[in-house]
């Protein structure tokens, strides 16, 4: 009888003894976590802290004038442009044929695809077509975003002021030479390099 | 008892040994048995911590040849803490754009008798900081001492690099410390610290110490893309007419904020000791001269709306009032005179619009002295102004109020007051007549503090009008900004140089109000000693420096600051700002 009692309390004490260093253990792994997470938030703390005086350094406003020169060309605005109200504006004239698929819009620059006369591939012989900007044509045949940069500068010239603006960003976009087509071998993607010079 | 038995049948022992028992001989009975027991006890034993040895040993294996995956869970506990929380608050703009940072910048020290290889060591060292001499760290590193340091205040990637070195011995201690991303844009206005991060000038030393209690950042009321304007701006000045230096605020005329101030020559203050490169003859004490609070100036002709503000707030003018201006006063050794004198009889805005001083002393000699200090005083001139950044300058004017002074205070001469008293003055005249204190805190919007009413709000309706006069038709058209309704005075002081003015040694400013039909901000600028060029046709006076800064400056912040351009044309407005008593006659210009 007593051998079983022994049995019984060596069981019980082994396990509490188990079960005392498991929950220990558990605590101790617990207070690491947190400890670490605590760590690792004010590592990242700081490190936005440092950042955030990088990006308030790197765009402090000399830097930005600097890079306004280097890569925008913007002016103040002037009470001239701000004169014009909202219903100034003119609307857009309205665009009796459906607008082009939108891969074809997206830039502007090598939109040849969608040229006025319609035809979807140019034959090969003659690339020098596909150099010249944008041709004249009428607005509506135009897809939207041609047609709105084509507006721009009248737009602008209206208020009349702020020369640099109309000049850096819608003329450099439109005269800029469209790509021509994908060439079909090396040679004739020479020639049409050689014929858009 | 079989033991002994089988040593005694030894025949090979020696006579004389006899071996010692190596158990006791326990006869058989109960003790017996317990020793059995006890054997066996011992053999379980025995085994369990064979197990658990065993278990240690499998342990060992796995963590020594198999790399056990949680064996490095407990390492964390060893590592260096992490940076505290800076001991100071940021300071940030209003649109909340960092003006001044704490940073952690570690300083790298070494403990010499850590080293292993100095040689080695300082040649790594020199690699990653080249501003490092190799001799100098191998005789720092081969030193008796216990600490030595290699280099204070590293940048996040000095100190990344010098971690990558790995060199056992080296340590880094944490130190903090300020860092001014925007330079000498906002230098006297932020200020700066000193070694230990203790403010030193400015809003840091100012307000130390709540920025050392504070959580979260400090919010001013300034604006850095007002501030970078107005500074260009003013530097632009300063280079067209080679002007010893110049200075400038603009202030929100209905709660007193101030949303750009600028004081030039001006300092780094990341670095407030060195000299400035393009100007390598200015002292420090110079380039650290706040000159919109620290400095006193007599403003001049800027000064002649108080003393119209005064004549017809007591009601001693009347906008239709005349003073003759046709001869200059002779008051004891002084001559009172006009600098493009019309020399006729003026009235009171005439005497606004064309600055003449014979009118404004006339005028001021009608209130009387009493009335006129009393009025500054009232204004807060006579007194020190109050704002939260740590340099203050106190007026200067006359114990006395004598007959003589109280004509050339008419005209801003024999009293000095900081710019930033001046503004809040001037502000006052045209808000509707709330003297408020200028401050550099942001306040709440919507929420405008309380002021003090100083003038009727019908006698600050007329000053806008006379304001907007002076920069239509008066010394001040050059400081018109199309669309955006600029009022002001222009102010051209001679200096006091010794014990009379100098001639030739200007102080020229300009007060400017927009739009004067509903005024929000109020921009004062100033120059000191420009000298005239070309463009100018050889003036140096304030309608010629500093009253076309004004104009571009409005053009350049009020999109900023959401002020929408109008039609000055318009009839409405012609109304609005129309002086009765010039009306149908034709106005002359300056």
């Amino acid at each position: 009888m007593i051998r079983v009692g022994t049995l019984f309390w060596f069981v019980l004490v082994s396990a509490t003894a188990f079960a005392m260093f498991g929950v220990k253990y558990q605590v101790q792994a617990l207070d690491d976590e947190l400890a670490r997470t605590k760590r690792v938030t004010a590592a990242e703390e700081h490190e936005t802290r440092v950042l955030d005086a990088e990006w308030a350094y790197l765009t402090r406003p000399e830097m930005l004038e600097t890079m306004n020169h280097q890569f925008l060309s913007l002016a103040p605005i002037s009470t001239k442009q701000l004169r014009t109200t909202v219903a100034d504006i003119p609307m857009r004239p309205a665009l009796p044929a459906p607008p082009p698929p939108t891969e074809n819009i997206t830039v502007v620059a090598a939109a040849d695809s969608t040229s006025p006369t319609g035809t979807p591939s140019a034959p090969e012989g003659v690339p020098t077509t596909m150099a010249t900007p944008i041709p004249i044509t009428t607005p509506t045949e135009l897809p939207p975003t041609q047609s709105a940069l084509r507006a721009m500068p009248a737009l602008l010239e209206k208020s009349a002021a702020a020369p640099q603006v109309v000049k850096a960003v819608p003329v450099k976009a439109v005269a800029k030479p469209a790509t021509p087509r994908r060439a079909k071998s090396l040679d004739d993607l020479i020639s049409q390099i050689m014929a858009s010079r | 008892m079989a033991a002994l038995q089988h040593f005694d049948d030894n025949p090979c022992r020696p006579r004389h040994f006899k071996p010692p028992p190596c158990a006791p001989i326990v006869p058989e009975g109960p003790a017996r048995q317990a020793l059995e027991a006890c054997r066996s006890r011992l053999f379980f034993t025995s085994i369990l911590f064979a197990c658990v040895f065993a278990v240690v040993a499998l342990r060992i294996v796995e963590v020594v040849v198999l790399e056990g995956g949680s064996a490095q869970s407990h390492m964390p506990r060893f590592r260096i803490p992490a940076p505290p929380v800076p001991a100071r608050a940021d300071i940030v703009d209003r649109n909340g754009k960092l003006l001044a940072a704490t940073l952690d910048s570690p300083s790298l020290y070494a403990n010499p008798k850590q080293i292993l290889d100095a040689a080695d060591a300082a040649r790594k060292l020199v690699q990653a900081f080249p501003s490092l001499k190799s001799d100098e760290v191998y005789a720092k590193l081969t030193s008796e001492k216990s600490f030595v340091y290699i280099k204070r205040h590293l940048t996040p990637r000095e100190q990344y690099e010098a971690n990558q070195l790995g060199i056992p011995g080296l340590q880094f201690q944490h130190e903090e410390r300020r860092v001014y991303p925007d330079g000498t844009l906002t230098s006297h206005v932020v200020g700066y610290t000193g070694i230990d991060n203790s403010g030193f000038a400015g809003i840091e030393r100012g307000l130390g110490d709540t920025l050392k209690d504070r959580q979260g950042s400090l919010q001013l009321s300034l604006d850095l893309r007002i501030q970078y304007v107005l500074r260009e701006e003013l530097q632009r000045v300063i280079d067209d007419f080679t002007a010893k230096g110049a200075a400038g605020l603009i202030m929100d005329v209905n709660t007193g904020e101030v949303l750009a101030m600028v004081s030039l020559p001006d300092f780094d203050p990341n670095h407030p000791g060195a000299t400035d490169p393009d100007h390598p003859g200015l002292s420090l004490a110079d380039r650290m001269f706040n000159r919109n609070t620290l400095g006193v100036y007599e403003l001049g002709s800027i000064f002649k709306i108080f003393t119209v503000a005064m004549a017809l707030d007591y009601g001693t003018s009347t906008l239709t009032s005349t003073y003759d201006a046709t001869h200059p006063i002779n008051i004891g050794r002084f001559t009172i005179g006009d600098y493009h004198g019309k020399h006729r009889v003026l009235s009171v805005p005439e005497i606004l619009m064309y600055s003449s001083n014979i009118g404004a002393a006339k005028m001021a000699m009608a209130a009387g002295g009493q009335r006129q200090r009393e009025f500054l005083s009232r204004l807060g001139l006579l007194k020190a102004p109050k704002i939260e950044v740590s340099e203050i300058g106190s007026p200067h004017f006359p114990a006395k109020w004598r007959d003589v002074n109280v004509m050339t205070i008419a005209f801003g001469h024999g009293i000095s007051v900081t710019p930033l008293s001046f503004a809040s003055a001037a502000a006052a005249l045209v808000n509707g007549g709330i003297l408020r204190q200028a401050t550099l805190l942001k306040q709440p919007p919507g929420d405008a503090p309380s002021g003090q009413r100083v003038i009727s709000p019908t006698t600050s309706e007329k000053m806008r009008k006379l304001m907007r006069l002076v920069v239509e038709h008066g010394t001040g058209t050059q400081a018109a900004a199309p669309g955006y309704l600029v009022g002001g005075k222009t102010g051209t002081a001679d200096k006091v140089s010794g014990r009379h003015y100098a001639e030739m040694k200007l102080l020229s400013s300009f007060v400017g109000v927009f739009p004067i039909n509903d005024p929000k901000y109020l921009i004062l600028t100033m120059v000191d000693e420009p000298h005239p060029n070309k463009q100018s046709h050889g003036y140096a006076t304030a309608g010629w420096t500093v009253a076309p800064v004004t104009s571009r400056v409005i053009q350049r912040i009020a999109p900023l600051l959401g002020v929408e351009p109008v039609d000055e044309s318009s009839p409405e407005i012609q109304r609005e700002l129309a002086v009765e008593s010039l009306q149908g006659k034709k106005i002359e210009a300056y």
